[in-house]
């Protein structure tokens, strides 16, 4: 190798509409599974289907976010590690927080479901991602 | 204690900004800078990759404070 031309494959960088049209269609069918669900018989392989219908989008999302951290530098990583390590344990108490204020009585109006705790769920890690990037900034 | 390096100097006296070499190093500007300003320690294949590219024992780009260098202190 040639001293000063050190040749490194640039980062891919991955396609940012993934991650504005895979959500888009995971949320549509949430709710499309959520609307669905009130219309079949509890407990009917359609309910089954329905309720897991949300499920291969977010796989496909989950797929996207993997492939994204692949395809970043090793700072972008350590932030992207340091954000998640903050919002996975905080995820984790929302989550048990939620089933034990469920089991409380404290159901409050749609119980505890996703859009109530999304945002619960996703804000630890927007703050620990800002937190990260101004860190090594 | 802390690593230091002399990223900074040889990037000047190469006039290169740090997106040039950010882009020589396959990084981010944002880690180029990072590094300069000892706010993160490259892994030890970058901190060779940095070496190389500035025809440089790694060594002489990157200091560990606290540390004797025992190439100095062999007699």
């Amino acid at each position: 190798m040639t001293p000063g031309t050190v040749s490194n494959s640039k980062p891919e960088r991955s396609s940012w509409s993934a991650f504005i049209v895979v959500p888009v269609i995971f949320v549509g069918a949430y709710f499309a599974a959520r609307a669905g669900i009130k219309r079949v018989e509890p407990g009917s392989l359609a309910a089954l289907g329905l309720a897991l219908l949300p499920v291969p989008p977010f796989a496909w999302l989950i797929w996207c976010f993997v492939r994204g951290i692949r395809s970043m530098d090793e700072l972008e990583r350590r932030i992207q590690l340091e954000a998640l390590a903050l919002a996975f344990p905080i995820a984790l108490l929302v989550t048990f927080t939620a089933g034990l204020l469920d089991l409380a009585g404290f159901h409050g109006e749609g119980n505890w479901d996703l859009p109530r705790l999304c945002p619960l769920l996703l804000l630890p890690y927007w703050i620990g991602l800002a937190l990260a990037r101004r860190r090594y900034s | 204690m802390a690593v230091n390096n002399r990223l900074r100097v040889l990037r000047a006296e190469r006039s290169w900004s740090q997106a040039e070499l950010a882009e020589r190093l396959g990084v981010s500007r944002q880690t180029v800078n990072a590094v300069e300003t000892g706010k993160y320690d490259p892994s030890l294949p970058l901190a060779f990759k940095i070496a190389r590219l500035f025809e440089q024992q790694i060594e002489d780009v990157f200091h560990f404070d606290g540390v004797p260098d025992a190439r100095k202190e062999t007699p």
